[in-house]
């Protein structure tokens, strides 16, 4: 194998970890983070830790946290969800939580890395997202990591007083670029 | 002078031209387990594996309570006769949005309007007693009947998850539609 299979050029995905508590307590409360996701309440630290030791990645619920491949920095969190073995699909999930680590090309690294392991580890066929569609920035991403435009869901998500398009956008296995 | 306080004029929401909405009782199970192993039913579901009467029996008693969560009915004929099913499922009330799943079981009452009649009244009760704001639903690429129901009462396509579902030997897209609130057609 020519590469390690969970490493990209800027970070690596591992495991959650219990000590990782404290990062993702602050990510999840962080409005800047969580307005991009679907994410509503406030969380605890018993929510977060049991989050953290529910379990290591598997098939259905492949959850990883993202660090540096510099100096072993958690950014970020992300996964593949509910793969089915016939249908070989999975819904991803990913956040970046440290700000400073957004638009530095870690976000579209961490997304080639566990799309790549999908494919070429869990052996799945597709990998679908959905996304608000008045996140640029993200769609532009996944466009760049090959996911197509699959079409709209309206009004999907209320949220902050409004209700939200989302985006749905998928890749097929040989798609990644 | 008194003024008599009266409840809306209109019937009963459950029941459309041809069709009414029921709770699932357990005497349904031998239908269900008849139509849910039937290849010609389930060619577009999502069922993949025969069904037992046993699992036929606990779908029936997790489902015959009608709630928010699991707003699943039995559809009978204004007569009487049970002909299929159909439900709202995993509403979410932030979103006021459901899924909508619905098969006619009994082959004898597919093209009679009897399934539009059942989706026209569902979605009525989607949006008049679950206060809902959108009802969604997927489709199989193929099942061009099944479309055109849903299109006919309003449902616009949304998307469509490229080679989502693997069956009969072959991926199918999956066509995502949906109906907004003021977006039913009755007519």
């Amino acid at each position: 194998m020519s590469r390690r299979t969970l490493e990209g050029d800027l970070v690596r995905l591992r495991a959650r970890e219990e000590s990782d508590l404290e990062f993702v307590y602050r990510w999840i409360n962080d409005w800047e983070t969580i307005k991009y996701l679907g994410q509503r309440y406030p969380r605890s630290r018993a929510f977060e830790r049991q989050w953290l030791t529910s379990g290591d990645p598997a098939y259905g619920n492949a959850a990883f946290i993202a660090e540096t491949l510099a100096d072993a920095r958690p950014i970020g969190w992300l996964g593949l969800h509910g793969a089915t073995p016939e249908n070989r699909c999975a819904d991803l999930g990913i956040a970046i939580g440290e700000h400073d680590f957004l638009g530095g090309g870690y976000g579209t690294d961490a997304m080639r890395t566990i799309c790549r392991f999908g494919f070429d580890m869990m052996n799945l066929n597709r990998i679908q997202l959905t996304v608000y569609d008045w996140n640029p920035r993200a769609i532009r991403c996944y466009e760049k990591v090959g996911f197509r435009h699959e079409g709209v869901i309206r009004d999907g998500i209320f949220k902050a007083g409004r209700w939200n398009n989302l985006v749905l956008m998928g890749l097929l296995r040989g798609e990644l670029q | 002078m008194t003024e008599v306080l009266s409840g809306p004029e209109t019937s009963s929401p459950f029941e459309g031209r041809l069709v009414r909405l029921r709770a699932r009782e357990p005497e349904d199970e031998p239908l269900l387990h008849r139509w849910f192993n039937d290849p010609e039913v389930t060619e577009y579901l999502a069922i993949r594996y025969p069904l037992s009467h046993h699992g036929e029996r606990e779908f029936i008693e997790k489902t015959s309570d009608v709630s928010y969560q699991t707003a699943s009915f039995a559809i009978e004929t204004l007569e009487g006769t049970m002909i299929g099913g159909c439900g709202l499922e995993n509403a979410s009330p932030e979103n006021r949005r459901s899924t909508l799943g619905i098969a006619i079981g009994d082959k004898a009452h597919w093209d009679g309007g009897y399934g539009t009649d059942a989706m026209r009244v569902l979605c009525r009760v989607g949006f008049e007693m679950l206060n809902l704001h959108r009802i969604e639903l997927e489709v199989y690429d193929g099942n061009e009947r099944a479309r055109h129901v849903y299109e006919k009462v309003g449902f616009r396509l949304e998307a469509t998850r490229r080679q989502a579902v693997y069956k009969h030997g072959r991926y199918l897209d999956v066509h995502l539609m949906g109906l907004l609130e003021g977006e039913l057609r009755l007519d």
